[in-house]
């Protein structure tokens, strides 16, 4: 028994955006016959519910937004596909019992089942760019119940998440109580958003938006100061068990130098040193750290990549970012590392409802495969994460997304230190 | 009006993991549709796998239909069901059973051995469970009560097999089962105190990423130690001795993946053929780094020069991507025979572990014990079987994890299983030592003659 909707992912989607809900197919002619009967016993009292009419060589339907008892009127939404484009035109406002009961009405839209025929009025017809006749044959049909993709019992949900995992990093303790800090490293290109990740987490345990690190809204960026955070819980509250690491970005020309990496990896770099894209450390520097601790050593690298910007990386970038990544994996003992992948929100089709499940959403994946194919970098290590560009309140949806991204790296950490040879945690 | 479950997103996501990682639509809400059994049926008829969800003040009570919802008067025999309970705590129980649902004058009735099991009554927001199933279901006081709500849900994304029940509700026991055996487990006669499993293989088949898989699976998260992910040459070039520690700072258990650079079909390139020799007589020390034209020598200064049989290799398994065994080339066939050979020549016992196994589930039989026989017959266990002469049992087949951590206990049952199994081939080595072997050994007591 095949349930599956025909829909492509694109289309649900797509559809999706056009109505502001999520689908559960309730109807399909193929599996419970092309009845009306068969289609309002389980569509009937379903609420908002979207129908869709394959023929064919196209795809188009209704959307009915309220199918409940209290209102006797409602204008309805017909839609067509123009490839991945969607088409609409605006009926009624008509009876609803017309569209509960006889799917529609014989001037603008209605359905025959058991003929496979939809009829239309011209006009409806020329706006939808379909046949040239008033009456279609369709080879199937569909009717989804539409929820709201952020209703109050996922937001429940989410805010309870947040909470939880608030909690756990608060009371974080690295591995073997081997340092009070774990120190995250930042590293990616100019522009990926390095800076506002920093600025994200920071706000998550601020309780708003702030903006500490500056942001380069220009390309040739703003930051060539090694920065190490430490960022407190509240605004006058205890340090937190981490602290992030924010560096020159990597640039084909001027950008952070190659032969810096080893020296901020094995703890050399003070905070505020000013980088040179042409001149490494060295170990002359007034403020170089001539003996560095466990603490001052950098246990877990984020590679922070813009989402949109894969696909334009020059070949002298990608190579770049292999021969940083080889250096972070053969400097002394192997920092472990991830990548964070960021500006999702803004890629094509992606709204705040996805990043709940960002990790099920076709376009985050084909990404994923991208930087794994591009860059070499291992698919579990690629994590999705939400950064605060224009608001000024917290959003739980983000947080949820940089918490579990920023746990990640704690427990990506915890692995380095677990690694370490006793001589090196003396 | 939008028509929502009543299930909060955590109990979802629970429902969601117990039945397999599904999706699940809503298809009848008591409290919205007509609490009758016409309207039910109406709805939930024809709909494939379903589950039917009764709330009460403090849990929830469940039935998971594999075939269709029964019909008016019609009754579908044997099909197959599990019932289910989730506390206000979160806990879950299940119950297998096979029944016969039949609709009877406004009732919907499951039927096992002629005693109605579960019966529901719509019209009087009614439910009666047999005091068989309440016992298992931990929810004595349900014995014949009113409900707050019923709720039917499509249950979406299940492989269409028989097993699939039995298998959904074993597998969380089962994988807690070998847990706690390999946490216990001691190595044959108690001669060393861990086990040190040799990861042999081409670069990229995998070797790295099941050391991580396996800490991971006794994590309870997704870990990252070893550095994984794809380069032009191998990322390993150190060769490490990984422990693994049950849980974060505990203990350490009873066996050490030890991870070597890749096999390179290329002469010169990739892991050296001397340095297998030392690694297997437990001469080379953690963290050497190899040379693929230089095999480390005795001069070497952290060289172990009196390797006792704690540092030896005791199993030794060979990594390969399952999907590449079509096409590997003659020269890494030909590598292969040559490792193979340095092997044996120690006596060492071994296995083949694939990696990569897309389809899963079907490895294991639905009670785990087994392998299943359409895997075991597949073309590429046939090719390793006689390259590397190992019997089939000893052909071992995980999936890694991968993309985001979702937990998936039967991916653990195969990694868990795999490894039981290297222990046990390990046992095998240690049993057939010659006696005296103990304590210190002087390497030419063990180097074969050539």
């Amino acid at each position: 028994r095949n349930m599956a909707t025909r829909l492509t992912w694109i289309q649900e989607k797509k559809l999706q955006n056009l109505v502001k809900g999520k689908f559960s197919l309730l109807y399909r002619a193929s599996v419970h016959g092309f009845t009306n009967n068969s289609l309002i016993w389980r569509c009937c009292n379903q609420g908002p519910t979207l129908l869709v009419i394959y023929s064919s060589d196209h795809v188009f339907g209704s959307y009915i937004p309220q199918n409940d008892k209290n209102k006797t009127r409602v204008s309805c939404l017909l839609f067509a596909f123009e490839e991945t484009k969607i088409l609409r035109c605006e009926i009624g406002p008509h009876d609803l019992n017309d569209y509960v009961y006889h799917y529609g009405n014989k001037e603008e839209f209605q359905i025959d089942l058991s003929e496979k025929k939809v009829t239309m009025s011209l006009d409806t017809i020329k706006k939808l760019k379909l046949s040239q006749h008033q009456t279609i044959s369709f080879e199937e049909c569909e009717v989804f119940r539409c929820e709201d993709l952020l209703d109050t019992r996922k937001m429940e949900g989410v805010a309870e998440l947040r909470g939880s995992l608030l909690s756990s990093i608060r009371t974080y303790k690295p591995s073997r109580d081997l340092v009070n800090q774990m120190r995250i490293l930042l590293l990616g290109p100019i522009g990926a958003g390095k800076s506002s990740f920093f600025n994200s987490v920071k706000s998550v345990f601020r309780g708003h938006v702030t903006h500490q690190a500056l942001v380069s809204s220009d390309r040739t960026g703003i930051s060539e100061q090694y920065r190490t955070y430490s960022i407190k819980d509240g605004k006058d509250g205890n340090s937190l068990p981490f602290i992030l690491c924010d560096s020159m970005g990597l640039s084909e020309e001027k950008g952070l130098c190659m032969d810096d990496i080893p020296y901020i990896l094995k703890g050399h770099v003070p905070d505020r040193y000013q980088f040179n894209f042409m001149k490494p450390i060295t170990p002359g520097h007034s403020n170089y750290i001539d003996f560095p601790l466990l603490e001052d050593r950098i246990h877990c690298v984020a590679f922070v990549f813009d989402a949109n910007s894969i696909g334009q990386l020059s070949d002298e970038m990608v190579a770049k970012i292999k021969k940083a990544r080889r250096e972070v994996i053969k400097c002394g003992i192997g920092v472990v590392h991830v990548v964070l992948l960021t500006c999702v929100d803004s890629m094509d089709l992606i709204t705040k409802g996805d990043l709940i499940d960002i990790y099920k959403c076709m376009p985050v994946k084909l990404k994923q495969e991208e930087v794994h194919k591009k860059l070499g970098f291992a698919l579990s290590d690629i994590l999705v994460v939400s950064n605060y560009t224009s608001e000024w309140n917290l959003d739980p949806i983000k947080d949820v997304l940089n918490l579990s991204a920023l746990r990640q790296m704690l427990w990506a950490a915890d692995d380095f230190l677990e690694d370490l040879p006793l001589e090196e945690t003396g | 009006m939008a028509v929502t479950t009543r299930l909060t997103w955590n109990e979802e996501k629970i429902l969601q993991k117990l039945l397999g990682n599904v999706s699940l639509s809503l298809l009848y809400k008591s409290s919205v549709h007509e609490c009758s059994i016409g309207e039910m049926l109406d709805k939930c008829n024809h709909q494939g796998p379903t589950i039917t969800v009764i709330y009460f003040h403090n849990c929830i009570v469940g039935a998971f239909l594999l075939g269709d919802y029964p019909q008016q008067g019609e009754s579908y025999r044997n099909q197959n069901s599990f019932y289910f309970s989730l506390k206000t705590n979160k806990t879950e129980t299940t119950e297998i059973l096979n029944v016969e649902p039949r609709i009877i004058s406004k009732k919907l009735e499951f039927y096992s051995s002629n005693d109605i099991i579960f019966s529901l009554i719509p019209q009087e927001s009614k439910i009666f469970i047999h005091p068989s199933l309440l016992t298992p279901l931990g929810i004595k006081h349900l014995y014949s009560t009113n409900y707050l709500e019923c709720e039917v849900f499509r249950v979406e994304g299940i492989k269409d097999d028989k097993s699939y029940i039995r298998r959904i509700t074993g597998v969380a026991q089962y994988r807690n089962k070998l847990l706690s055996e390999l946490r216990a487990y001691t190595p044959c006669a108690d001669l060393v105190s861990k086990i040190n499993i040799l990861l042999l293989g081409p670069v990229g088949s995998g070797k790295s990423s099941f050391f991580n898989s396996v800490k991971s699976v006794f994590q309870g998260h997704v870990t990252r130690q070893a550095a994984v992910g794809s380069d032009v040459t191998s990322i390993t070039e150190l060769y490490r001795m990984y422990s693994i520690q049950d849980e974060k700072d505990g203990k350490s258990l009873p066996f050490i993946l030890c991870d070597t650079m890749g096999l390179d079909e290329k002469e010169g390139a990739g892991l050296c053929m001397d340095d297998i020799s030392h690694i297997l007589e437990g001469c080379v020390p953690d963290r050497y780094h190899f040379r693929p034209q230089q095999p480390i020598t005795s001069r070497h200064p952290t060289f172990i020069t009196s390797p006792s049989l704690k540092d030896r290799i005791h199993c030794v398994a060979y990594v390969l991507d399952i999907n590449c065994i079509d096409s590997l080339s003659f020269e890494m066939v030909a590598k292969f025979k040559q490792v193979q050979k340095i092997v044996l020549n120690y006596g060492e016992s071994h296995v083949a572990l694939l990696t990569k196994v897309k389809n899963y589930h079907g490895v294991l039989q639905e009670d785990f014990l087994n392998m299943n026989n359409t895997m075991t017959s597949q073309s590429q266990i046939m090719k390793i079987q006689a390259m590397l002469k190992i019997p089939i049992s000893n052909i071992l087949m995980v999936e890694n994890y991968a993309p985001e951590w979702e937990q998936d206990p039967l991916k653990d049952v195969l990694i868990l299983s795999a490894l039981r199994q290297m222990l046990r081939t390990a046992d095998d080595y240690l049993d057939d030592l010659p006696p005296g072997i103990t304590g210190s050994i002087r390497p030419q007591a063990l180097r074969p003659t050539l």
